[in-house]
């Protein structure tokens, strides 16, 4: 994505000291050139363990990048070794075609939001947000312009001398932001930032910080294990499992698309149905029944069958199910059902007319129909 | 039973340690204002017309403390900045920085205050012997960071643990390098801490008689050992004791007030996990 809008005046790109091409051209390249992140055959241990297996990523300059994953995936590493936080064992990391594997944190132009904020309890909001132009030693009317500027991005100009201690949590998380957006880095980090904050507030921020995103025209790294959060605010995300990134792809193809049983079981909510089925002479054996199945569906073997939720009708034909639960939830409805044993859940629009302890039928069209290798998940394509 | 018994029986039960605690203090503090003469006086009198003598002598006679006073608060005070100035870096290392070996040199830090003093002090007199350093400031000062510093080690790392480890990679991504991120960020944090060390540095310093009486001697003689003077084998001059005794514990009481707020929080410093300082 490329931001719509101008971004706002830099008061500090005059300066000009880390990257003169940016001051040299004035305001708007930043978006376009600047912000790709490039990782290489990335190898992490912990003694033993390893915690990521050869990442290969790259991000696009611009992009709001999403790493999720459930936890302990390896996103978080990730993040924090674009950022320089964390040695690594192998792999290199490029930030504009630079290598900075070497470079202490402070070297890479980026700024990171932390799960916890992690803001300074002793400073006030206004020194919070100044610190890191202070550190470069910026002049003192340049600071104060921008802190005020940051801060009005995100709506805390009228608490510029509380401490982060006198703010509540949503505060605290714009204040983290300002102190991030203030001296315009190259790269924002941010890591779950928005797991601290109650569920309508999320809801919220979310919205914002893809805008403020778009208005600075910054790329963002956005770590998060809620799928949902990750498909809503992303242009592309990777998806880790147990440090590997198994797929990466716009929100809208890899819920299409899910490149194997395990992403497929991670994305949506609910998530995609899975069935063991079996190819045999062309035909489905899914439930001790032959469903006929109107694709090529490759050759014989094991298979999983998955099924989206809201894919699955109650009908006179299909798979034979038991109707264990009906969640109402305002404008759709879950139905929990069992296939021969295997859960499944069903979602509509429409109340449907099945009750508890029903014995129903489900189909499904030929063309929601997903299909993985029963031995190792990888998706199966007609 | 009601509260209002229990509290009852609280308040007696600690007003009862109190004046055991203080019974000796207090007596201290009425002889140093009694002449000798009541000060034998048997049984002991409780009215007496109080005497500035004796803090006279102490301070302008020929037995005066002030150079022993003076002596106390080269040592301590030094000891005590050599302290800080070795432990805060040490103890940001342990608390922080990966290393080979850190477990295992947090543990050697520790065990060093396993050792009965008495055990040290040969040794101790014969390297500073050797060395020339008896009856020096350094020598003896050196042999205080020896168990200072362990002591003022173990404590800050604590307080450095407790500071979250983001908040220092936040200072680190905003540019400020590991030594501004220690002084702007981390120490302000920590400076809680560094009062209850240097507090409880100085007054183990201040406090300290055995190495000072052996290591020692004439011209580096701290007013804990000066005041041994006023007892002899012919007799124990007990006023002049008192008033010293007097002057010698102000500026620890003094201390003790001025930093009782920071004392206390040290003493449950970790034991509850994230609460505010």
């Amino acid at each position: 994505m490329n931001s719509p809008d101008a971004p706002p005046p830099n008061p500090l790109a005059a300066r000009g000291e880390r990257e003169p091409s940016a001051s040299e051209t004035g305001e708007k390249p930043r978006a376009r050139t600047a912000g790709r992140v490039s990782l290489r055959g990335i190898v992490k241990r912990h003694g033993s363990f390893t915690a990521l297996h050869g990442v290969d990523l790259d991000i696009e300059p611009g992009e709001f990048f999403a790493l999720l994953g459930p936890s302990g995936s390896g996103k978080t590493t990730t993040l924090r070794i674009i950022a320089g936080l964390e040695p690594h064992d192998a792999g290199r990391v490029l930030l504009d075609g630079d290598d900075v594997t070497a470079r202490e944190p402070g070297e890479r132009d980026v700024a990171m939001v932390f799960q916890s904020y992690a803001l300074y309890p002793h400073m006030s909001v206004f020194d919070n947000i100044a610190f890191p132009l202070r550190m470069v030693g910026a002049p003192r009317d340049d600071i104060a312009r921008a802190v005020r500027d940051a801060a009005a991005k995100v709506r805390i100009d009228h608490l510029l001398e509380r401490r982060p201690g006198q703010l509540s949590g949503g505060q605290q998380q714009r204040c983290a932001l300002a102190r991030a957006i203030v001296r315009k880095p190259r790269l924002f980090l941010l890591d779950e930032p928005l797991s601290n904050l109650d569920a309508k507030l999320r809801l919220e921020t979310r919205v914002e910080l893809r805008k403020l995103q778009r208005a600075l025209g910054v790329t963002a790294v956005y770590v998060t294990h809620d799928q949902e959060e990750a498909m809503t605010i992303a242009d592309r995300l990777a998806i880790f499992m147990e440090g590997r990134i198994v797929q990466v792809g716009r929100p809208q193809e890899i819920f299409a698309r899910p490149a194997s049983a395990l992403v497929a079981a991670f994305i949506g909510s609910p998530p995609m149905n899975l069935l063991p089925a079996e190819v045999r002479g062309g035909a489905l054996h899914v439930a001790g029944i032959t469903l006929p199945i109107e694709r090529p569906l490759g050759g014989d073997g094991a298979v999983t069958l998955g099924v989206r939720p809201a894919a699955l009708r109650i009908g006179t034909s299909g798979l034979p199910a038991c109707v264990e639960l009906v969640e109402h939830m305002g404008d759709t409805t879950i139905v929990d059902l069992d296939v021969a044993g295997t859960p499944m859940k069903l979602r509509t629009d429409q109340a449907p007319a099945v009750r508890e302890g029903d014995e129903v039928r489900v189909s499904f069209a030929a063309a929601a129909m997903h299909l993985f290798e029963r031995d190792g998940g990888a998706r199966r394509d007609p | 039973m009601p509260r209002r018994v229990r509290t009852l029986i609280l308040v007696a039960l600690a007003a009862l340690l109190l004046a055991v605690w203080a019974f000796p203090v207090l007596w201290a503090l009425l002889t140093s204002f009694k002449t000798e003469r009541d000060v034998l006086a048997y049984p002991p009198t409780l009215i007496f017309e109080p005497t500035l003598r004796n803090y006279r002598d102490v301070l302008f006679g020929s037995a005066s403390l002030l150079p022993n006073l003076a002596s106390s608060i080269i040592v301590a005070g030094v000891s005590t900045l050599a302290t800080l100035l070795l432990a805060i870096p040490a103890a940001y290392a342990l608390a922080r920085l990966e290393f080979p070996g850190r477990r295992v040199s947090g543990f050697y830090i520790l065990a060093t205050q396993m050792l009965p003093p008495v055990g040290l002090i040969i040794p101790y007199y014969l390297v500073l012997q050797k060395a020339g350093a008896l009856d020096t400031y350094w020598g003896l000062i050196v042999i205080y960071l020896t168990f200072s510093l362990p002591f003022a080690i173990w404590l800050m790392v604590s307080y450095f643990e407790d500071v979250p480890r983001e908040m220092e990679e936040a200072a680190l991504l905003d540019r400020a390098g590991r030594v501004r991120a220690l002084w702007y960020v981390i120490l302000p944090q920590v400076r809680g801490g560094i009062a209850v060390t240097t507090i409880f540095v100085f007054l183990n310093a201040w406090n300290e008689f055995l190495f000072a009486v052996v290591l020692g001697g004439n011209r580096v003689r701290p007013v804990t050992v000066a005041m041994f003077n006023f007892i002899s084998v012919e007799q124990t001059l007990w006023a002049k004791l008192a008033a010293g005794a007097m002057l010698a514990m102000a500026p620890v009481i003094l201390l003790g007030l001025l930093a009782q707020r920071h004392i206390v929080k040290g003493l449950t410093v970790g034991a509850v996990k994230g609460a505010r300082r």
